[in-house]
């Protein structure tokens, strides 16, 4: 019956990456990405399993997309069987602090074994380019005159990263977070299209997101939360140069399974390693317009632990957690 | 333009080209005619393909690939009643009776020539007011969204037949509920998750569609023990009669328009636009089953075309389909957005021919399958329906990759059996559903900028005119009957 012969072909061409991902051998390597495919989390996975393989250290390398609860789905099915990937490693971003502070889901990065921090993005604050705002000073006074006069929007619900970078932004200017006007949409795109459209004054947003409308004359960016100005923005100020001590970066970084031995660790820092140093990935790198932040193992842990401290009083302070 | 456009044929007529906007389209149709599995996996699954292509070819594939599974979306809705994507709702509508009544190929031909249709149409839209359209997406913001969502929740309640607006109001309501579990999204609050981390990112479209579409019809089909009728599809059900073409063709070019319009929104574009094209001809068309699968097919596709616009002129994804386009666009190292036709012309205008192309080539190659396809409704009702049962919970289980999600779809689909059994209308609990999210977003941002005045948005002409066409729908059935007393 021809019916079911297209039904059975269609059925396999639409199992074939699912059924790939199941199995594993010794040398292969397995990514899971907490996010679907397409977004921010998943390009920086598929690049790094890209380089991995380029570098001649794993093959093949396999990726599973694991939405759900905020990214908990794939934290807890890592976690449970661990035992089993001994051969995956788990990709993570920021918001993982973040939720987990807020208790959104039972796990911290401090359950899994850090491998690698990749790449980071930092923030950055954002006007249309016809905006009265000229610099962030003024924004600031601004700010200061009535703390609600501007509507200041986000691609990220109220307390997660968008939000708390603008409030750690504020408090450093010496302005209460609290009585910020902040308005979440639902994504990067809808929030920069509610700024050209004229719903919010300001956008409070990853680097990634605005540099190509401030690079066709669409908006202007007034500050970013880099410690050095940035070699793709070179005449965007830091906070830190306009008096607001703030560095602040989104990451993404590998962990490994907890219960990971610490040679096993050691062999995948070093593996990573080697695919930092490809030709792949630092084309990936310049293609997306990443800045690498090379954390490896334990130093990649400090770091974690510092950041978690950091949002731990900033959502105390917004009134987000007890 | 028109050199333009000639760089456009130039890239797309290449025979390697051609060969990818083929193969695109063919593996589109095949993996959108699954249930559960619509554009975004097709084109996420062909992600790996496009990586070894130049940036032109793997742009013009993954076009083939997401109208190829738009219109496989389509032939589920028609046969089974298991539309696999939300602006294929409309479709099943009208689409699966005619398959019950043995017009299976009618209501695929039908479908196959109005998104033919209304792909072209929106191709042509496309390239000729792209850039003046950008404008249209930017006017939109929160305050007219909500009136454009209130404005199509009203007319699924308000013209449906007098007696069915009460039942109608009601599964609206419970659609509108269902929306609500899961993540606040503006909060980040969970809400009705009982603590389960399964529902904090609220029930899946897939998983709702399929329960209360096909599970539900299934489980009807054998309580009642009422298997569609079987006669056998001829190719003669292919060729439209003339004046049932004649009569198709304003019910097509209507539903282009609405259907681009609202397409190039960012957000719902095609669903809303199959709903509202679904609305307009029902009430103000001739009403017939044809147009009632013509209308929202042309419109989605019309609105798929659409939904180009503020990603290539503005670099801002309208629909999840087209983001993770953006994500294709971004790893060939392209910037979609106001720069994309000066810097790199060739890409741009070689999207929008091999869209025509695709169009061209879906319905070459769909035409002669659909006779296979509507055989399936010959196969014998002890075969169909554990068919139907096992494609949906698997469509469902390949989208979320959880057992959890299964008893849920099975909870919902008793549910929705139950409504069914004290005639309940589901149409608009799954627009309801649908359109939850979204409406509560953009409501809770407007009272947020109106501060609880209305001056500021009495000052938007397009939110006053919106509201103005609410009452309008809301006072309808007021006339209805003032113009019916004088009669009794």
């Amino acid at each position: 019956m021809k019916l079911r012969r297209i039904a059975s072909l269609a059925l396999i061409l639409a199992l074939a990456p699912f059924h790939a991902a199941g199995t594993e051998t010794v040398e292969r390597l397995h990514l899971l990405i907490p996010a679907g495919p397409g977004g921010g989390l998943d390009t920086t996975a598929r690049a790094i399993g890209e380089a991995l393989r380029a570098a001649g250290v794993r093959s093949p390398v396999s990726y599973e997309n694991m939405t759900g609860g905020g990214g908990g789905r794939a934290m807890a099915h890592f976690i449970e069987t661990a035992d089993r990937q001994t051969n995956t490693l788990l990709i993570n971003s920021t918001p993982l602090i973040i939720r987990s502070l807020q208790g959104l889901f039972p796990h911290d990065h401090r359950d899994v074994v850090p491998i690698a921090g990749l790449v980071g993005e930092y923030g950055a604050f954002v006007v249309r380019n016809d905006s009265p705002l000229e610099s962030w000073p003024s924004l600031i006074t601004a700010l200061e005159a009535n703390t609600g006069a501007l509507n200041i929007g986000g691609g990220s619900v109220r307390g997660s990263l968008d939000h708390i970078v603008l409030a750690l932004a504020m408090e450093a200017s010496g302005l209460d977070p609290r009585r910020v006007r902040y308005l979440p949409y639902d994504a990067g795109g809808k929030a920069m299209l509610a700024l050209l459209g004229g719903e919010i004054e300001v956008l409070s947003t990853g680097i990634g997101e605005a540099v190509g409308y401030a690079r066709s004359g669409d908006v202007r960016i007034l500050a970013v939360t880099a410690p050095d100005r940035l070699a793709q923005l070179p005449e965007v100020p830091t906070l830190t140069e306009l008096g607001a001590p703030l560095v602040f970066a989104n990451w993404r970084g590998l962990f490994a399974a907890p219960g990971t031995s610490a040679a096993a660790a050691a062999d995948f820092q070093s593996e990573v390693a080697a695919a930092l140093a490809t030709e792949a990935w630092r084309t990936a790198v310049d293609r997306f317009g990443w800045t690498p932040l090379a954390l490896e193992g334990a130093a990649f842990g400090d770091y974690l632990d510092k950041q978690a401290d950091v949002l731990e009083s900033t959502l105390k302070a917004l009134g987000f957690i007890r | 333009m028109l050199e333009g456009i000639a760089t456009g044929f130039a890239t797309a007529f290449t025979l390697a080209n051609l060969g990818w906007v083929l193969f695109g389209c063919l593996a589109g149709t095949l993996i959108g005619m699954l249930p559960g599995l619509g554009p975004i996996t097709a084109i996420a699954l062909m992600i790996p393909v496009s990586y070894s292509l130049d940036p032109a070819g793997g742009l013009i594939m993954m076009a083939g690939v997401y109208y190829g599974a738009v219109f496989g979306g389509s032939t589920s809705a028609i046969l089974i009643n298991a539309p696999g994507v939300a602006s294929t709702v409309a479709t099943s509508f009208d689409g699966y009776p005619m398959a019950r009544d043995g017009q299976g190929g009618r209501a695929l031909a039908i479908a196959a020539y109005a998104s033919f249709a209304g792909g072209t149409l929106g191709a042509v839209a496309l390239m000729l007011f792209a850039g003046y359209l950008a404008g249209l997406a930017l006017a939109f913001q929160s305050p007219e969204y909500t009136l454009l969502l209130l404005l199509a929740l009203s007319s699924v309640v308000v013209l449906a037949s007098p007696g069915t607006r009460l039942p109608s109001l009601v599964t609206l309501l419970i659609g509108l509920m269902l929306g609500t579990v899961g993540t606040d999204q503006l909060a980040g609050i969970p809400r009705f998750t009982f603590g389960r981390l399964d529902l904090a990112d609220g029930l899946n479209f897939v998983l709702v569609v399929m329960a209360t579409f096909a599970l539900a019809e299934a489980f009807r089909m054998v309580l009642q023990d009422d298997a569609p009728a079987s006669p056998s599809v001829s190719g003669s059900q292919l060729r439209l009669p003339l004046d049932t073409s004649r009569r198709l063709l304003p019910v097509v070019g209507r539903s282009s328009v609405i259907g681009f319009l609202t397409g190039v929104l960012p957000g719902a574009g095609a669903t809303l636009a199959s709903f509202f094209a679904y609305d307009v001809e029902k009430r103000m068309g001739d009403g017939s089953r044809e147009a009632g699968v013509a209308a929202p097919e042309a419109a989605n596709n019309a609105a798929s075309t659409g939904s180009f616009v503020p990603l290539l002129t503005l670099g801002i994804p309208g629909s999840g389909t087209t983001a993770v386009l953006l994500g294709v666009m971004l790893s060939y190292g392209l910037q979609p957005g106001p720069r994309l036709l000066s810097d790199q012309p060739e890409i741009f205008w070689g999207v929008i021919v091999s869209m025509y192309l695709g169009n061209l080539i879906l319905l070459a190659l769909n035409l002669p399958l659909i006779p296979l396809l509507a055989r399936l409704l010959n196969l014998p009702a002890p075969l169909l329906i554990p068919l139907i049962i096992g494609f949906s919970l698997v469509g469902v289980y390949l989208t979320t990759l959880n057992g959890f999600d299964l008893y849920l779809m099975l909870g919902l689909a008793l549910l929705a059996l139950v409504l069914r059994w004290f005639a309940f209308p589901l149409a608009p609990l799954l627009l309801g559903f649908i359109l939850s999210g979204l409406l509560e977003e953009n409501a809770r941002r407007t009272l947020f900028i109106a501060e609880g005045g209305w001056s500021v948005l009495l000052e938007r002409p397009a939110f006053v005119i919106l509201g103005i066409l609410i009452l309008l729908v809301w006072l309808f059935p007021v006339w209805q009957r003032l113009r019916a007393a004088p009669r009794h």
